[in-house]
């Protein structure tokens, strides 16, 4: 009931409250207008002031972020008007800052991605085609296998950078105690190895692990399966990158050579191998390249133990094959001085520098040169040859041989997603919810759905 | 209830509760002292062999702990004090005014509770995005980044809570009508009235809700993790924390996360502690809704 | 919609004080006045809504029927059904595991902190120090889901102090977090562990709202322990165990924060949940149709079970 009293009654013309009242509910959503006004909005060039280039990749600590900045401070200090702002993130949350910067207009001019995702980003408008004179230079300078995986329906969008391919780390000292000679060649051999030096306590606690397979993370699970498939002659995705072909007689044969590993005791897929390996409590395990420049400084001395061989084949007397998996630098579609941006890359990846300690008058991009002193390699063979050419470390060997024989892996769109599938159906095999037959049969049923998906 | 005996069984159950509850706290600050090479190791080990304070230099040097903390403390005091006003104040106009809609508007209050929040992740995302006239944006909302490059981004979407305004409405029902008039009647208006005899009498419920949306405000994660993926400047402390763990040495990472967990998680249970009757208070008070 | 009545507030009557036709008049103003202040008072909050609820549920309906990037709003390309029926598609992952798991997940979380709140809160009331209880059974809740999930991240390894107690004990190590069988329950425990201080909570307020006297009626009539708790107090705490019930399922549904900390969705899918597979749609994938699509699924089924627990609880209500 409205009381009966004048409520309002004899109110002065103007009252301070019944101002600031009003003022007060606006004030609220105004104060935050306002102060989202002011947000800083970096990256606005007056005349004069030197255009920022910003350039986002993984390489976000220790050496590998040393050794990108290393060039680009060359750089800077060399160039006027156009400077380069390096930022990073963890590889794991690579993807995701590219798509959530970009949708929040706040992507960098330079992005290194990771060469799987480039359908992905080609579709969703991230990366721009290079310009016909970049094109063509990246088409000359790179093997095949590198410039394919930065090209999304034929078109080069970048720059290769890191190449990485698969082959097999083995502890000396394990495989020595375990009566091992060397390095097994065929999966036979691979096998009877894994057996003969794991090793458990009467808990039940994994103390060393024959093979490691490591759930840690996509590429870690979905590598060392197809680095196997490669090397057994299969494939993950077939040449027109619509259907998968992980179900074959050499998928069948990855898939069970895993399964009977975890099941007799061989592998334990839950250890994080990247912790294991070093502190010796895994004799072999298929990985990529990088890993010979952490491991050194990680292990120091107790480096010496560690050995890389070619991914086993299946029968003595097979061809070699192995994965193949890069980076690249691209440039935003939504950069303002893509030009510039351009340019850059050029110089970094394409210019020539002496090399220390090589041959006299050997030179190296300044690329290739950052990627052999974190022990990584690059698409450009003369290169690799000029840095790798005398001393260096034997380990880095095998993978730059690999690059001979290396499949590229796929970069449809959507590879991504069918990489998750693959690696949930990996574990799934792994922990024995799944039997083989059903792990390819579902395999081939995800994958499928998600790469018929409309476009 | 009479007590005929100790009630035995209640205290064993009730303790090996407790010590369930507490004991992963103190595992947290045990490890969080726990030397190089000492964490992880088999056989387990409840107690540190020393109290290694290099955890804790570890983590302040990893994380850039006054950014961090800035940010938290901003956020939260935004939404905080954001809560508490508009809670207040379309509390009392839903508890002490009458005016055409306000059924309505009181069951829109409750309806806004029953929407889960995932729903809003997406839209909400991109409204900061394209927020006009921010950030670089157009009047369009086009162009630039929108709300998602400042610090205000971590607070908008929890400015304002339905729960917040239900609870302060209940509370300010049973303030006496006479009160309001009697204030009326000398001649102060409405925003005077609120603020004036509404607001102190409304204190207890202003602090439950105050310590409730705090404790929400500083341990909020999803959120924040994607804003901050947007711009790293805006990074809150438990987000902070969470990226700690890919930059450390492996063999060492885990006790300096929980060093770091150590730190941000004292200020909240210090005063929770201390003003652990009016928080309880709130949750009790949700469980009559 | 509050601004269009602004203007009458500066509208005055100059003859509000003449009673006998005021009364009526008077009373019309006041009530004018009083409407626009109250829209004032509730403009914040409102524009709030307007704002940060009904527009994002337009836009998410919005893209839900669309395929989009996620970079210029004029891209939005609508497509019908399409996001809905690819989630829903033979080979899509999205019934079973990720919306399984999330049933799964809701349903063990409530069953364990129901559980445990009872036999706890009931308990609790008998003893002294009640407080002191409440409050360290209440630490988890005050504490961020980064600490709670990391500490039990670390607790759950090989050389935690979960698998310690359990070698020490005799037993086999497990490896909770890497087994799809494991994991699942291990993260429910860990959610049950966070939520049962408040659900003691609210029993405990529950219980001191059942008089005394029907406990010292039942002792008059010899009913033992086991009767009284049946007969009396679970009946009598029925909307209390609603209230727990209905809100830890809500709360089981849609919360991911504790699985990205703690297990990321694996191994495999083991632990994904609806609300995290919707995250990864949309912030890595860039599929924002199908991201919003998957909340609406979640919505509904979020809607179903509170219902049906609603409905549930006031069928046995009358059967009692």
């Amino acid at each position: 009931m409205t009381p009966v009293r004048r409520t309002g009654g004899p109110r002065p013309a103007t009252r301070p409250p019944g101002l600031s009242r009003r003022h007060f509910a606006l004030a609220l959503p105004s104060a935050l207008l306002a102060s989202g006004c002011a947000a800083p909005h970096q990256g606005t060039g007056r005349p004069g002031d030197p255009i920022v280039l910003t350039l986002l990749s993984h390489y976000a600590s220790g050496e590998l972020k040393a050794a990108l900045q290393g060039p680009v401070d060359e750089w800077n200090a060399t160039h006027d008007r156009v400077k380069v702002r390096t930022t990073a993130v963890e590889f794991t949350d690579l993807l995701t800052t590219f798509m959530v910067r970009q949708a929040a207009g706040q992507g960098a001019d330079i992005l290194h991605p990771y060469c799987l995702w480039n359908g992905q980003l080609v579709r969703a408008g991230v990366l721009r085609p290079a310009p016909a004179e970049h094109a063509e230079e990246i088409r000359r300078g790179y093997r095949e296998a590198a410039v394919g995986a930065a090209s999304v329906g034929g078109r080069v969008y970048g720059y290769p950078t890191e190449v990485q391919t698969y082959a097999l780390y083995y502890n000396k000292r394990l495989l020595r105690e375990a009566g091992a000679d060397g390095p097994p060649g065929t999966w036979r051999e691979l096998e009877e190895t894994a057996h003969r030096t794991a090793r458990r306590d009467r808990y039940g606690n994994t103390l060393v692990q024959g093979l490691g397979l490591s759930t840690y993370d996509d590429s870690t699970t979905v590598g060392q399966t197809l680095a196997l498939l490669n090397a057994a002659g299969g494939r993950f995705v077939s040449a027109d990158g619509r259907t998968t072909a992980v179900d074959s007689a050499a998928g069948r044969a990855v898939f069970d050579l895993e399964h009977r590993l975890v099941t007799e005791g061989a592998s334990t897929p839950g250890v994080n191998v990247y912790q294991a390996f070093p502190s010796g409590q895994v004799a072999m395990v298929v990985s990529a390249g990088w890993w010979t420049g952490s491991l050194k400084s990680l292990m120091g001395a107790g480096y010496r133990d560690v050995g890389v061989a070619p991914v086993p084949v299946r029968k003595a007397g097979d061809r070699h094959a192995t994965l193949c998996t890069g980076f690249m630098l691209g440039v935003n579609t939504a950069s303002r001085f893509p030009r510039e941006a351009w340019e850059f890359l050029r110089w970094l990846n394409t210019g020539k520098a002496g090399v220390k300690g090589a041959a006299r008058g050997a030179t190296a991009t300044r690329m290739s040169a950052l990627q052999v002193s974190v022990g990584s390699l690059t698409g450009r063979a003369d290169d690799m040859r000029a840095l790798l050419g005398t001393g260096g470390d034997p380990n880095q060997r095998p993978f730059l041989d690999a690059l001979a024989y290396a499949v590229p892996e796929p970069n449809v769109p959507g590879a991504q997603q069918a990489k998750s599938l693959l690696r949930k159906n990996i574990e799934a095999l792994w922990t024995g919810q799944q039997s083989v037959d059903e792990t390819l049969r579902t395999t081939r049923r995800q994958v499928d759905q998600e790469m018929a998906r409309s476009w | 209830m009479n007590r005929r005996r100790f009630p035995w069984l209640s205290y064993l159950l009730v303790v090996t509760g407790a010590v369930v509850t507490v004991v992963p706290f103190l595992d947290m600050v045990m490890t969080s002292f726990k030397g190089p090479g000492e964490a992880g190791t088999l056989p387990y080990r409840f107690l540190p062999r020393a109290l290694d304070l290099s955890n804790y230099r570890a983590a302040v040097d990893q994380l850039d702990l006054p950014l961090l903390f800035r940010n938290s403390v901003v956020a939260t005091a935004l939404i905080t004090g954001s809560v508490l006003l508009t809670s207040s104040l379309a509390g009392y106009a839903l508890a002490k005014l009458r005016f055409p809609g306000r059924d309505f508007v009181f069951r829109l209050v409750l309806s806004t509770m029953m929407f889960p929040p995932f729903l809003f992740f997406v839209p909400h995302f991109l409204i900061l995005v394209h927020w006009p006239l921010a950030g670089g944006n157009d009047l369009l909302g086009r162009g630039g980044a929108g709300l998602t490059v400042s610090i205000v981004a971590l607070a908008m979407p929890f400015l304002v809570n339905g729960f917040g305004i239900f609870l302060t409405r209940q509370f300010m029902i049973a303030i006496p009508d006479e009160v309001l008039e009697a204030a009326r009647i000398d001649g102060a208006g409405e925003f005077a009235v609120w603020w004036r005899i509404v607001v102190p009498q409304t204190k207890p419920v202003v602090v439950t809700l105050a310590l409730l949306t705090f404790v929400d405000a500083w341990n909020e994660y999803i959120w924040a993790l994607l804003v901050s993926t947007a711009d790293p400047d805006v990074m809150t402390l438990p987000v902070g924390i969470q990226l700690l763990q890919d930059h450390v040495d492996p063999a060492r990472t885990m006790p300096v996360v929980m060093a770091g967990l150590v730190l941000s998680v004292l200020p909240v249970l210090t005063l929770f502690l201390l003003l652990q009757k009016h928080y309880i208070r709130g949750v009790m008070l949700s469980g009559l809704k | 919609m509050v601004n269009t009545l602004a203007p009458e507030t500066t509208r005055r009557a100059p003859h509000s004080r003449r009673a006998a036709v005021g009364a009526v008049d008077g009373r019309g103003r006041a009530r004018r006045r009083q409407t626009v202040v109250a829209y004032l008072f509730l403009a914040p909050a409102l524009l709030f809504f307007a704002v940060f609820l009904i527009l994002p549920l337009g836009f998410a309906l919005l893209l839900s029927l669309s395929r989009w990037t996620g970079f210029d709003l004029g891209d939005i390309d609508p497509v019908g059904l399409d996001n809905f029926t690819g989630l829903l598609a033979d080979g899509s992952t999205f019934l079973t595991p990720v919306l399984t798991n999330t049933l799964l997940f809701a349903l063990g979380t409530v069953a364990l902190a129901l559980a445990g709140s009872v036999l706890v809160a009931t308990c609790i009331d008998k003893l002294r120090f009640q407080g002191l209880w409440r409050t360290l059974y209440f630490l988890p809740i005050v504490t961020t889901v980064v600490a709670v999930g990391n500490v039990w991240k670390y607790m759950y390894e090989p050389g935690g102090l979960v698998n310690g107690v359990l070698n020490a004990l005799g037993l086999g190590s497990v490896a909770f977090l890497q087994d799809p069988d494991t994991a699942l329950p291990a993260v429910v425990v860990v959610q049950a562990w966070a939520s049962v201080g408040s659900a003691i909570l609210v029993l405990t307020a529950g219980l001191k709202s059942i008089p005394g006297s029907y406990y010292e009626a039942a002792a008059l009539d010899g009913a033992g322990p086991g009767t009284v708790f049946r007969r009396i107090t679970l009946p009598l705490l029925r909307p209390s165990l609603l209230f727990v019930c209905v809100t830890q399922f809500l709360t089981g549904l849609q919360s991911f924060a504790l699985i990205i900390v703690m297990t990321k969705g694996g191994p495999g899918d083991a632990t994904n949940v609806a609300a995290l597979e919707m995250y990864r749609q949309a912030f890595s994938h860039g599929d924002w149709g199908t991201a919003s699509a998957a909340a609406f699924v979640l919505f509904a089924v979020v809607l179903a079970v509170t219902l049906a627990q609603l409905w549930f609880f006031r069928r046995t209500g009358e059967d009692a």
